[in-house]
């Protein structure tokens, strides 16, 4: 897994590939959460992520929760169909905005 | 008779959850099961063998652990099982979030539970045996 963090004026943009499995969840997390405090607005590019297990929703739920508790946003690009039905499945989906551009979620925070 | 039997053993540590999907996905893709049902099966068994890994063999400080992959397939079923020798674990015994804790806010939920949820909830039939020192998980996934 890669991770690649971007940092903009009032956003990050966090790049990951690979697979969040529990093997690479606490590299991403270790790698990514010291930024995501200190930002409001988090855009988390998975199009290159081929695989997200139970520990990577885990991953998921700690940036939602430092974000939402300083009212801002997290928006997921690039989320293939598999991934999205996990996310359904786990009731994870309708806390998260995804849509299917970089561009489009900068245009929204 | 049209069946296939495939066996593999892995080291139980997380570094092998990566090659167990591997291993399972090409597989599963050559018998004829569709991308998303493959990716549904995989996803099952990385939870399971999470747990083997982390809560059976390592935190009772067995670092030498095996897991036995083996997968099995005939015209109406792939099967997957897989064995290990570490303590006894019931998936079934553990807690799974229900509707209601599945409908609560991110903020509010609890984190754990979700790995073997998905497990049952991604193939056909899951099941549990014990037997002979041996954990056995039985994963299903319908070919029809």
């Amino acid at each position: 897994m890669n991770v690649n963090i971007t940092t903009n004026e009032d956003s990050i943009i966090i790049t990951v590939e690979g697979s969040i499995d529990s093997k690479t969840a606490g590299d991403l997390q270790s790698q990514i959460m010291g930024t995501v405090a200190e930002t409001n607005n988090v855009l988390l590019d998975l199009s290159g992520v081929s695989y997200v297990s139970s520990a990577g929703l885990r991953v998921l739920l700690m940036i939602y929760r430092q974000i939402k508790s300083k009212n801002g946003k997290v928006i997921l690009v690039g989320v293939s169909e598999e991934i999205r039905d996990v996310m359904s499945m786990t009731g994870f989906i309708n806390f998260f905005e995804i849509t299917d551009s970089i561009e489009n979620a900068l245009n929204s925070f | 008779m049209d069946t296939t039997t495939e066996l593999r053993k892995f080291s139980a540590n997380l570094d092998s959850l990566e090659q167990i999907r591997e291993f399972l996905t090409g597989l599963a893709i050559k018998l004829g099961l569709d991308k998303g049902r493959t990716y549904k099966l995989c996803l099952a068994v990385d939870e399971i063998a999470t747990n083997i890994i982390n809560y059976g063999y390592l935190k009772s400080g067995i670092t030498d652990g095996m897991i036995y992959v083996m997968l099995r397939s005939g015209k109406e079923m792939l099967t997957v099982i897989i064995e290990d020798t570490a303590i006894p674990f019931n998936p079934f015994e553990n807690k799974i979030p229900g509707e209601d804790e599945l409908a609560l806010p991110l903020e509010e939920r609890p984190i754990g539970g979700l790995g073997i949820m998905l497990a049952k909830e991604n193939v056909d039939e899951f099941r549990y045996e014990f037997e002979n020192g041996k954990n056995r998980n039985i994963f299903c996934v319908n070919l029809r």
